[in-house]
């Protein structure tokens, strides 16, 4: 029995082997494939792609000067109690509310139109920008970026002098050129 | 009986594949992470819709913080070595500093990111900066809710400076137009 068994047992156990040792090689890779997650789900959450924007400015040399015929200049001022005074050449200057609400992103829908119409009106329009010191940051980078929007590249910025601040003070005060407010 | 041991043990899922993923998305996100530095202030960028990204290398980023105070940051520590000899140590040695630790000083300044400036002085870094490397490309970091002054302020000393190009940094706005 055992004879006629023993090479029966031993081929059987020479293929076992073989098989376990073509099949059943196995390494536990349960640790590793655990921290691997876990820096996996580490990386994720700590990586932003955000990388921030920018915004590209030319301002001209402090001894430049151009001649511009006065019909061609618009100048927007920029108070700090949310409105805008434009004016283009001597005219009284003419308020605009920036924003439509304190919560607005970006610019009221009456001065993005008020722009593309003065615009469309006169293309050799240069726009002057006076912001006032005490207006916030915020207030430029949005004008800029509807100045960019719009493709208009003909605007500079100047310093909001007390003659500014005369021209929008009185214009606040008396409040006759005052367009429809709602 | 032996149907219900091979259901118990011999339950096996071939999870070569799913960890070949995370393997390879675990290098991608190790490769490109770039841990950020650590910023004196936090600022909160105003958002608009410019799309151009900051140039990489050779900035000189100026930051304006909500309450207005004011931090400047040279990408290079060649510059920032310039600098420190330029404005810094001068001030330290006047100040009956021994050389250790003018030295040691200039090793911490070499890894500042970004350090505070007073609003006086401001120009005098911006000076030196533009001195202490020619093609440094200025980049204002203002907060939403700095006042116009202090950010017009930093605009007049480019302006000075004859920096006449520059950037200001901004998050992307997410309505379209």
């Amino acid at each position: 029995m055992g004879l006629v068994d023993s090479p029966h047992g031993e081929g059987r156990g020479r293929q076992a082997k073989r098989k376990r040792k073509r099949l059943g090689f196995h390494i536990d890779m349960t640790p590793m494939v655990d921290v691997a997650f876990l820096l996996l789900t580490f990386f994720m959450l700590t990586t932003t792609f955000s990388k921030a924007n920018t915004m590209e400015i030319n301002i001209p040399p402090e001894n430049s000067e151009v001649k511009i015929a006065e019909t061609n200049v618009m100048t927007f001022r920029i108070a700090e109690d949310g409105y805008a005074y434009w004016s283009i050449g001597e005219e009284p200057p003419r308020q605009v509310r920036l924003y439509e609400d304190r919560e607005a992103v970006s610019l009221s829908r009456e001065v993005r139109q008020m722009l593309l119409q003065q615009t469309k009106v006169n293309s050799k329009l240069v726009i002057v920008v006076k912001i006032s010191d005490k207006a916030k940051y915020k207030y430029l980078v949005d004008l800029i970026d509807e100045f960019n929007l719009m493709k208009i590249d003909r605007f500079s910025l100047d310093d909001f002098t007390e003659a500014d601040a005369e021209a929008v003070g009185m214009l606040a005060s008396s409040g006759t050129e005052v367009p429809d407010q709602p | 009986m032996s149907k219900v041991k091979s259901k118990r043990i011999g339950f096996r899922i071939d999870m070569t594949p799913m960890v070949d993923v995370a393997f390879l998305l675990l290098t991608f996100f190790m490769l490109t992470t770039k841990f950020r530095p650590p910023e004196p202030v936090q600022i909160d960028l105003p958002s608009a819709h410019a799309e151009q990204k900051v140039p990489e290398s050779d900035i000189l980023t100026v930051s304006v913080s909500e309450d207005n105070r004011y931090f400047m940051g040279v990408s290079s520590q060649t510059s920032r070595v310039r600098i420190f000899e330029r404005v810094i140590q001068p001030r330290l040695e006047s100040g009956g500093m021994s050389g250790q630790s003018v030295a040691d000083s200039l090793q911490s300044f070499k890894l500042t990111e970004s350090f505070p400036v007073r609003k006086n002085e401001l120009g005098h870094f911006v000076t030196a900066a533009r001195f202490a490397n020619q093609r440094l490309r200025p980049v204002v970091k203002a907060d939403v809710h700095a006042d116009f002054e202090a950010v017009n302020h930093v605009l007049k000393l480019f302006k000075d400076s004859n920096i006449l190009t520059f950037t200001l940094l901004t998050v992307l706005e997410k309505e379209m137009r």
